[in-house]
């Protein structure tokens, strides 16, 4: 199997690397195909094959600098520089260029090289200025990478992508392996990157694996062309891409044999010969005051949950002495004994997934939330490990403990996603920092009374003599020993409730008892304390077992922190944090991750041009085409949940919780409102978002709305496309009743905001667009079901023709029809009836 | 195969001495490894001239009964005459334990029990020191012992077959269950200075050890906790009690729960058959009366141990407390299903839809996650149903300790008040003359404290009998205390029905005076009961705004005791009557109770349950007459409850309670001076018990073999 597999990769990598060569024969036998895909490809390869003084260079070159950043790409200006001589020979493309290109190509009639080598030079001195702009960044890298059909220019980009911040690329990871898996040249570009990156980075092995996984599902009939994706996949998973630890300078092979070279790289040993057995290795656990089941007996238990150990890759750098040294000098250990780098976490994400299959079978709610709790619990004792929720913001911790009885089932009819929370540490290298001991949920077992028995215990252990101890060398008292620190559990206890409103009835029976004197108390008190419980007026939800998240989100973020990190064991470290992911099993995030895009895009542009309009992209991770995970906004409650709660209209509701209509609080919130609503309308408008009822619309603890679940963008929407929400947003009669009403100044400034926004929008066009047009590239999203017309009809809607007067006109046209909709409403209905959505 | 060993033996090193003996006797054949445990018992040497012989020994399989019937042949002080032969037979047989060859290290075991059991039986004055003399001497003891252990350790850890693993914690277990009392068996010692424990928690920490070791395993550590629990520092009880290795726990958990959960599934299984129609309801009945269903009562008995480790890990560490709300996911289903009489109550039904329904519900149950809790909660409601024979008294009083215990600690009950930890939990239900068994298919998930409510107000229900268990009662009532003391504290507000609470505590006093001069025949503590309940209503009296649900549920707490007020009279006058009517009464009282001692008792007892019920009398005087006088302006002749309830909520403000001392104070459990005698006999049973299934061990020998065999 692996042999197999490393025979594949070395196949793969061998084809790559002479692929270059190989265009003159391969293009015969695959012109149509290439056509059919790339429209150009063909004939702008021969232009290529006619420059035969220069075709040997750029190979020359290409294998170059593949070679040099696959090792490293510290050198990189040295190979620019290179490029830059070479680049004379290199023809660019240009729309007239290329036009004429595809007609030649199609009637078979290779180019004049004359010509295309004069008109190239004028182009390519031009695009080279462009590359070489401060101007340049990766949004425009892609889209040269998605559009020019120049495997110089490719090369090119494919290596100018070393020299962009990582985060930078990492954006455009999606569309970058959505090319590598339907393009094959451009997959020959990046590929060195990519294998570069995973390399040094299981964060990004990880992301990337998953991506390909999610996008290359797509893939029919895996050919020569598009199975890249898969084996690169493969290649990962089988953890083929480790760091070359003994890599030397000298070892660096010379240029000028590179195909020789190069497959090696995908075969380098790296399995098993260097790996301590297991039993060995637990005489190197230190093992601190803990009692442990020594693992001598256990084989690798990675992805076995009984086991306890699900999560541990066996690796011992770490633990053994020279971890510990490097620790203590502050060096970083790395890793050499073998153990799979990505194996556990692929196993914890594995596991999360794993739990939303099973509690899809589940008929009712309060079944899976009962399961749900029950799977987690399992899931904890296998943690702490070194493990992480794989979002690339927050990656440095180490996953604690889950508190599983805080998971909640959200609504939703046949799939079952569902929110966890997580405690983690934060360390500052997830790969070499020391994964905490296991701690005991019950927390007051770190109390004195356990000291009491620990040197109770080691002192009749010290001596080894039968008469030592047994006939009481210590006092041995039951009573003494097992006391219950009691106080401290009920001040805990207490502690951790919410403070009731309840005048405190503190007169304790035992108070009285020393008092001798008898204390009267009126019956009407008690009966009045019980009742102005009751009416008092709650901040949270009552807890629903039908609707189990409502009680749950509606809790404040920083008194669910505060309650978790009081009743956890590890809540006294200082580096413990909490975060929360909401798994998704069954249900297709891809587009959920381009839309996430496309608001971040919208985002930094609004920011860029100063327009206050508010959106919240939220993190996705897609894990396959099935399933991912979801960031969830902290503090948020469906417009849906707010209205079957607390029976109130939005407004009144506005007001119960952020104050008066003329107070400061309402006032930012009604701001916040506004700028938020502004900036959904737009993102709905642009995208087509639909399916825009009440549970899909968050509010957060500030006012401001949130949109989530993006199932239904662009060319696709519920019930079959038949149109029900025909209104270019949602936008209700409720909501403008928030702002204050048509007539008021907030909603002038809305219909402002909206304008605003659409014009930066549509002087940033050019980010977004790409974006959601390389995603259509073999894509099988339903959101791309019109085919091309969907990014056709995505340009008209930013409006290019019209001056900012028409535009306003437009803006006004939309609120207008939007209020109006009769869809949106009867969309609303249809929700209810059905769903249940108020 | 060992015969071939033997034949080999013989043919190779024959040894002289014993082929001739062979030889001439006119007996049948014997064993070669008989002749050569005649040569023991005789005084004689067999070794010597063969430097082969040990080494070839332990390959012969050894003849248990054998060895066990010399030793009841030879007298006492024949013993001590053996003791040479018996020392060195037993530290050759330590010695063989490291052995590589298995068969070998069984026969060697095998060995050792047969006179580790053998020498018990011997009845020594004292069962001191005198058996370790014979068996292994004095001298050598301690290094004997301590290789002894560390050679069992070693297979306990090491690489070994499941099979042989399991072969040495029954051997174990010999040696535990050797005497009668095993804080006697001076053998044990050893094992205190050569600790097992670690290996044992290694076996329930490892999942697959766990399923074929698990039960032995933690058999083996209560055992081994038992010894001297009372006088000494048991290493056992000290490491068990720290113990926080969660996948232990855990494992011990599961293996409790297995055992409770079979013993459910066969319940169910019963009494699913038994209810199969009424003819054979019928069969049952007449056939029961002749044959007491002694199979219910094994059954019962065999949780002995089971519910003693449960008792242990609860009472010694907190930390166990995780693993009993530890959430199982079944992945088979290990619970029954839930309604056994579904069949029942459509007996017209066609049997396929019954059946359907039946497998349906199991495949709900199956996919309801459960836990230690849930399952004991269950197997409590099974056991408590009849409570008149000793043995099922003992076991449900063990019940009641555990869930004592559980009541007690704060962080078990921080758990079984948390909203978020829902439990199914099936009780069942005794079928009683005056109500029908409630068909209970959708108990509704709810915290765990739900469950452990229901289950006492089952009990209070269906044991107010001739045999009054009173000290069961007491238990009941004291969990009810601690789980009150733990909301009133926590402020924790439990959607529980607690009118059937009210209900079933009005009708244990109603029982209690109706049968006041029966019951203090045999019971001179009846008072201090009274009071018990008494000092819970106070509790909801006083500190009801604290945990009630709900703002009604007060008000109906005080319909219940007015419309109940003549329970709540006579409990005051039959108080009064003692202690200010004449001292006649009060001797008489005395005479009752027949012990001079516990007058003092009884007469406080009574002062204080007086005390207690002056709340519940003020509110019976406050209201009564507003209620009356409320009908009498109506016109009214009965009153609905709505409208008592209505004249209650208008006259809260006109009443004045009397805070009472220390309501929510409880005496902490503790075993060590009270229970101490319970523990002893419980212990002493279970060690007969252990004892009467390890005694065959030729058994497992066979299977051991066979297993390595197959290796």
């Amino acid at each position: 199997m692996t042999t197999n597999s490393s025979y594949n990769a070395a196949h793969f990598e061998r084809s790559l690397s002479t692929s270059v060569v190989d265009h003159t024969t391969s293009k015969f036998l695959s012109e149509d195909g290439r056509k059919d895909q790339n429209g150009n490809e063909a004939s702008s390869k021969e232009c290529v094959t006619d420059q035969s003084g220069q075709e040997q260079s750029v190979k020359e070159i290409s294998c170059q600098l593949r070679n040099g950043h696959a090792e490293n790409g510290v050198n990189f200006s040295e190979k620019i520089a290179a490029l830059k001589v070479e680049s004379n020979g290199l023809s660019t493309v240009s729309e007239e260029e290329r036009r004429e290109k595809k007609k030649g190509g199609l009637m078979g009639k290779p180019p004049l090289p004359k010509t295309k080598q004069n008109a190239g030079a004028g182009k390519q001195s031009w695009l080279l200025r462009l590359f070489e702009s401060k101007m340049f960044d990766m949004s425009i890298a892609i889209s040269y990478l998605f559009n020019s059909k120049e495997p110089g220019v490719q090369t090119y980009l494919g290596n100018r992508l070393f020299s962009f911040p990582e985060e930078e690329v990492d954006f455009y990871l999606p569309q970058l392996l959505n090319m590598y898996i339907h393009m094959h040249d451009v997959a020959e570009a990046i590929h060195p990157y990519i294998v570069y990156r995973c390399r040094q980075s299981v964060e990004f092995s990880l992301q990337t694996a998953w991506i390909l996984s999610a996008f290359s599902a797509d893939v029919l009939k895996p050919n020569w062309k598009n199975s890249q994706g898969i084996k690169l996949k493969n290649m990962i998973l089988n953890e083929e891409l480790r760091p070359k630890i003994d890599k030397k300078a000298g070892n660096l092979p010379s240029p000028t044999q590179p195909s020789a070279f190069y497959p090696l790289l995908a075969t380098t040993p790296s399995k098993k010969t260097h790996c301590r057995s297991k039993s060995d290795a637990t005489g190197i656990y230190t093992k601190m005051a803990h009692s442990q089941t020594t693992g001598n007996l256990q084989k690798s238990n990675t992805g076995d949950l009984s086991s306890g150990r699900a999560f541990d890759s066996g690796c011992i750098c770490v633990q053994s002495s020279e971890g510990i040294v490097n620790d203590l000098t502050g060096k970083e250990t790395v890793c050499h004994c073998g153990a799979p780098r990505l194996k556990p976490e692929v196993e914890f994400v594995n596991a999360l997934m794993n739990i939303g299959t099973r509690l899809q079978q589940l008929p009712t709610k309060e079944l899976r939330t009962s399961r749900l709790i029950a799977e987690l619990a399992m899931l904890n004792l296998n943690l702490p490990a070194r493990v992480w929720l794989p979002f690339d913001t927050n990656s440095h911790h180490h996953i604690v403990r889950i508190p599983h009885t805080q998971a909640i089932v959200l609504n939703s009819k046949e799939k079952a996603p569902y929110l966890l929370y997580v405690e983690v540490l934060e360390v500052e290298n997830v790969y070499s920092s020391h994964v905490p001991s296991k701690r005991l949920d019950n927390t007051l077992r770190f109390t004195k009374s356990e000291e009491d028995l620990t040197t109770c215990y080691v002192r009749s252990n010290g001596s080894p003599h039968p008469e030592f101890s047994i006939y009481g060398g210590t006092e041995f008292d039951d009573a003494e020993c097992w006391s219950q620190e009691d106080d401290e559990i009920l001040q805990f206890a207490v502690k951790t409730r919410a403070v009731d409103t309840l005048s405190q009835f503190s007169v304790d029976s035992t108070t009285s008892a020393d008092s001798k004197e008898p204390v009267y108390i009126a019956a009407g008190d008690i009966r009045k304390r019980l009742s102005e419980h009751f009416t008092a007026p709650k901040s949270n939800f009552e807890r629903d077992p039908d609707d189990p998240s409502a009680a749950a989100l509606k809790e404040p973020w920083e008194e669910k922190v505060k309650r978790i990190r009081d009743a956890s064991p590890y809540g006294q470290l200082p580096n413990w944090k909490l975060l929360s992911v909401i798994i998704k099993c069954g249900d297709d995030l891809r587009q959920e991750l381009l839309v996430y895009q496309v608001l971040k895009i919208l985002k930094s542009i609004w920011t860029q041009e100063h327009v206050p309009l508010w959106i919240e992209p939220y993190h996705i991770l897609v894990t396959s085409n099935m399933s991912g995970m979801i960031e969830p906004v902290d503090n948020t409650v469906s417009i849906h949940q707010i209205k079957k709660h607390s029976k109130k209209s939005l407004k009144e509701y506005f007001i119960q919780e952020f104050g008066d209509v003329n107070s400061e609080g309402f006032l930012t919130a009604q701001r916040n409102f506004v700028q938020s609503c502004a900036g959904y309308c737009l993102v709905c408008y642009l995208m087509q978002v639909k399916d825009r009822h009440n549970g899909n619309i968050l509010l957060d603890s500030a006012g401001h709305i949130i949109h989530i679940d993006f199932g239904f963008i662009l060319s696709t929407s519920p019930g079959k496309n038949l149109g029900f929400e025909n209104s270019p947003f949602k936008l209700t009669h409720e909501f403008a009743e928030v702002m204050g009403g048509l007539e008021s100044d907030m909603f002038e400034y809305f219909k402002i905001l909206i304008l605003q926004g659409l014009v930066a929008s549509r002087k940033h066009m050019d980010k977004i667009i790409p974006i959601v047009e390389i995603m259509q590239t073999g894509s099988g999203l339903p959101c791309f079901g019109n085919g091309v017309n969907t990014i056709r009809q995505l340009k008209e809607r930013f409006h290019l023709n019209l001056t900012e007067e028409q535009l306003q006109l437009y803006v006004d046209q939309l609120v207008e029809s939007s209020l109006n909709s009769l869809t949106t409403s009867l969309y609303d209905k249809f929700q209810y009836f059905t769903n249940g959505i108020l | 195969m060992n015969q071939e060993v033997g034949s080999d033996m013989k043919r190779t090193h024959g040894h002289a001495v014993l082929l001739r003996k062979s030889s001439s006797s006119k007996m049948a054949l014997k064993e070669k490894i008989v002749q050569i445990y005649e040569a023991f018992f005789q005084g004689e040497d067999p070794s010597v001239g063969n430097p082969n012989f040990w080494d070839e020994l332990f390959l012969l399989k050894p003849n248990i009964p054998y060895i066990e019937g010399e030793f009841d042949k030879v007298s006492g002080e024949g013993l001590m005459m053996l003791k040479d032969n018996l020392n060195t037979l037993f530290y050759k047989a330590v010695e063989s334990v490291k052995e590589d060859n298995t068969i070998k290290v069984v026969n060697a075991i095998n060995t050792m029990s047969a006179l580790v059991r053998g020498i018990f039986r011997k009845n020594f004055g004292d069962f001191g020191f005198d058996i370790i003399n014979i068996l292994i001497g004095f001298d050598a003891a301690e290094t004997v012992m301590q290789e002894l252990v560390e050679n069992l350790n070693q297979i306990l850890n090491g690489e070994h077959p499941t099979a042989l693993k399991q072969h040495v914690l029954k051997f174990i277990m010999v040696l535990a269950t050797a005497s009668d009392n095993i804080s006697q068996n001076t053998l044990l010692e050893y094992l205190m200075i050569n600790s097992l424990f670690e290996s044992i928690v290694q076996i329930l920490g490892n999942v697959n050890l766990r399923l074929m070791l698990g039960t032995d395993a933690v058999q083996v550590l209560t055992l081994l906790v038992q010894y001297r629990k009372y006088e000494s520092a048991n290493p056992y009880i000290v490491k068990l009690s720290i113990l926080d290795d969660e996948l232990a726990l855990t494992g011990y958990a599961q293996v409790v729960l297995g055992a409770l959960s079979d013993f459910n599934r066969e319940y169910l299984c019963r009494s699913t058959e038994a209810q199969a129609g009424w003819f054979s309801t019928l069969a049952n009945m007449v056939g029961n009366m002749f044959v007491p269903d002694e199979k219910q009562v094994s059954a019962v008995r065999a949780n002995d141990l089971v519910l003693l480790a449960l008792y242990e890990a609860i009472h010694l560490n907190r930390n166990f407390i995780t693993a009993l709300t530890h959430t199982h996911t079944p992945s088979t289903p290990t619970t029954p299903p839930s309604s056994p009489t579904v069949p029942v109550s459509n007996p017209l039904n066609d049997p396929a839809p019954a059946l359907q329904k039946l497998n349906q519900a199991l495949l709900e149950q199956s996919s309801h996650p459960t836990n230690l809790l849930v399952t004991f909660l269950e197997y409590s409601s099974i056991v408590m149903q009849d409570t008149k024979d000793e043995t099922r008294h003992s076991n449900a009083k063990l019940c009641l300790v555990i869930l004592t215990c559980i009541a007690e600690d704060q962080y078990a009950n921080s758990l079984m008040h948390d909203v978020n930890i829902n439990f199914r939990v099936t009780l069942h239900r005794m079928p009683m003359r005056h109500r029908k068994v409630k068909v209970e298919k959708d108990t509704p998930s709810r915290p765990l404290v739900c469950a452990l409510l229901d289950l006492v107000v089952e009990f209070t229900m269906s044991h107010m009998m001739k045999s009054f268990p009173l000290e069961l009662y007491n238990r009941c009532l004291g969990i009810t205390q601690r789980v009150l003391c733990y909301q009133k504290k926590c402020r924790v507000r439990l959607q529980y029905p607690w009118k059937e609470l009210w209900t079933a505590l009005i009708n244990l006093l109603k029982y209690l005076l109706s049968n006041e001069s029966n019951l203090l025949k045999k019971h001179n503590n009846i008072f201090h009961l009274s009071s018990k309940i008494v000092n819970i209503f106070n509790l909801f009296i006083t500190y009801g705004d604290t945990f009630l649900p709900n703002p009604n549920s007060y008000d109906e707490l005080y319909y219940e005791i007015i419309r109940m007020h003549q329970v709540f009279d006579n409990l005051y006058s039959m108080a009064l009557r003692y202690t200010t009517n004449d001292g006649e009464s009060k001797e008489s009282a005395a005479r009752l109770t027949n012990h001079l001692v516990n007058i003092k008792l009884v007469l406080h007892h009574v002062q204080s349950l007086t005390n207690h019920l002056v709340n519940i009398k003020a509110i019976i005087n406050h209201f009564s007459p507003k209620v009356d006088s409320w009908a009498a302006a109506n016109q009214l002749s009965s009153l609905t409850e709505e409208q008592v309830l209505d004249v209650v909520r208008a006259n809260y403000d006109s009443l004045t309670l009397k805070l009472q001392d220390s309501l929510d104070q409880y005496e902490r459990y503790s075993e060590k001076p009270r229970e101490n005698a319970f523990f002893t006999n419980l212990v002493r049973s279970v060690v007969m018990d252990v004892r009467k299934s390890v005694s065959n061990l030729s058994q497992s020998h066979h299977q051991v073999l066979q297993s390595v065999a197959e290796m």
